[in-house]
């Protein structure tokens, strides 16, 4: 039954082990200053990287019926959706209106 | 899918309605997903305006954020990772029918929630008495900013509804630890914690991006 993985002690401090290297990691590099845009792409990417470990590992995406990766997947679709058309308006207006 | 010829089906919480136990745990795992993606949407909508806003006010996000404090963000992000691994370990306790450890670790979830609020609250209250309030009632000369409440208004908003799903989750791990305790949890049924758990580990999500988001602004 793919609903009823049990993970093993060994995966499971092994992820969390990995999310307090990331931790540290993109707190670390905040101190090297890498120029913009790209210290906002590094510290989102590590983010990602992390929010995945706990989708797949401990929120047992990894062994689960594909259906729930799917819901998830929808919902952050939806998410990229609402931010691209919002921005198709905020970045092209001549001037920040409201202006707050 | 359904295995049918399941003998796990004598539960005590086994509804009448569902073919099998199987049936009715991957049921009521499909259903929390689905309100994850609401949850998700929910956030989303926070997400988006901080984006809008912080392409507008680049500079802003940058002096506004050297309010934060990294390092109680940073405590604040392992104490969730955390909480996150003993659910996890929860779980795999009930699977194991190891039932003593199903409430040890639930009850260590419940300490590092309770951590976490905690901290948080040392942190909104000191911008409290700086004057640091959201939108029209901020109060604080620090940041040279015309903008400068926009950003706390986020803050305050983003860490607040976050902060919200933080108690009502502390809430739903009392429950469980009390059921727990009532030995109504083994190998045949722990649906309310993977479910509670799928929750957790989501509100641990939307923590791992707020952390960079607000506090390790450049």
């Amino acid at each position: 039954m793919s609903g009823h993985h049990i993970s093993t002690d060994k995966t499971l401090l092994s992820v969390a082990a990995a999310l307090l290297a990331l931790t540290i990691l993109t707190v670390g590099v905040t101190y090297i200053h890498i120029p913009a845009p790209w210290n906002i792409i590094t510290a989102m990417g590590i983010a990602v990287v992390k929010a995945g470990l706990v989708a797949l590992f401990f929120m047992n995406l990894y062994w689960d019926e594909r259906f729930n990766s799917m819901l998830l997947i929808a919902g952050l679709a939806f998410f990229g959706l609402l931010v691209a058309l919002t921005l198709l308006d905020t970045l092209f207006r001549a001037e920040v209106i409201p202006a707050f | 899918m359904a295995d049918h010829s399941s003998s796990t089906t004598h539960s005590r919480f086994f509804q009448h309605h569902f073919v099998d136990a199987d049936q009715q745990f991957e049921t009521a795992k499909m259903g929390m997903w689905i309100f994850l993606v609401t949850e998700i949407l929910m956030f989303g909508g926070l997400f988006a305006a901080y984006i809008v806003f912080r392409l507008w006010y680049p500079d802003l996000f940058t002096q506004a954020s050297t309010q934060l404090n990294t390092f109680w963000g940073g405590v604040n992000t392992v104490v969730l990772i955390g909480s996150s691994l003993t659910v996890a370990m929860a779980i795999k306790s009930a699977q194991l029918n190891q039932k003593k450890n199903i409430a040890i670790n639930l009850g260590i979830t419940l300490a590092l929630a309770a951590v976490f609020m905690v901290i948080k609250y040392f942190e909104w209250t000191h911008k409290f008495e700086l004057g640091i309030f959201p939108g029209q009632f901020y109060d604080f000369g620090g940041i040279e900013h015309e903008k400068a409440n926009v950003f706390f208004s986020l803050y305050y908003l983003m860490t607040g509804l976050h902060g919200i799903h933080v108690l009502i989750g502390m809430g739903l791990m009392g429950w469980l630890l009390w059921r727990s305790l009532k030995n109504h949890f083994d190998s045949e049924y722990y649906t309310p914690i993977e479910i509670t758990g799928l929750y957790w580990h989501l509100v641990d999500i939307i923590w791992i991006f707020l952390f960079p988001l607000f506090y390790l602004i450049e």
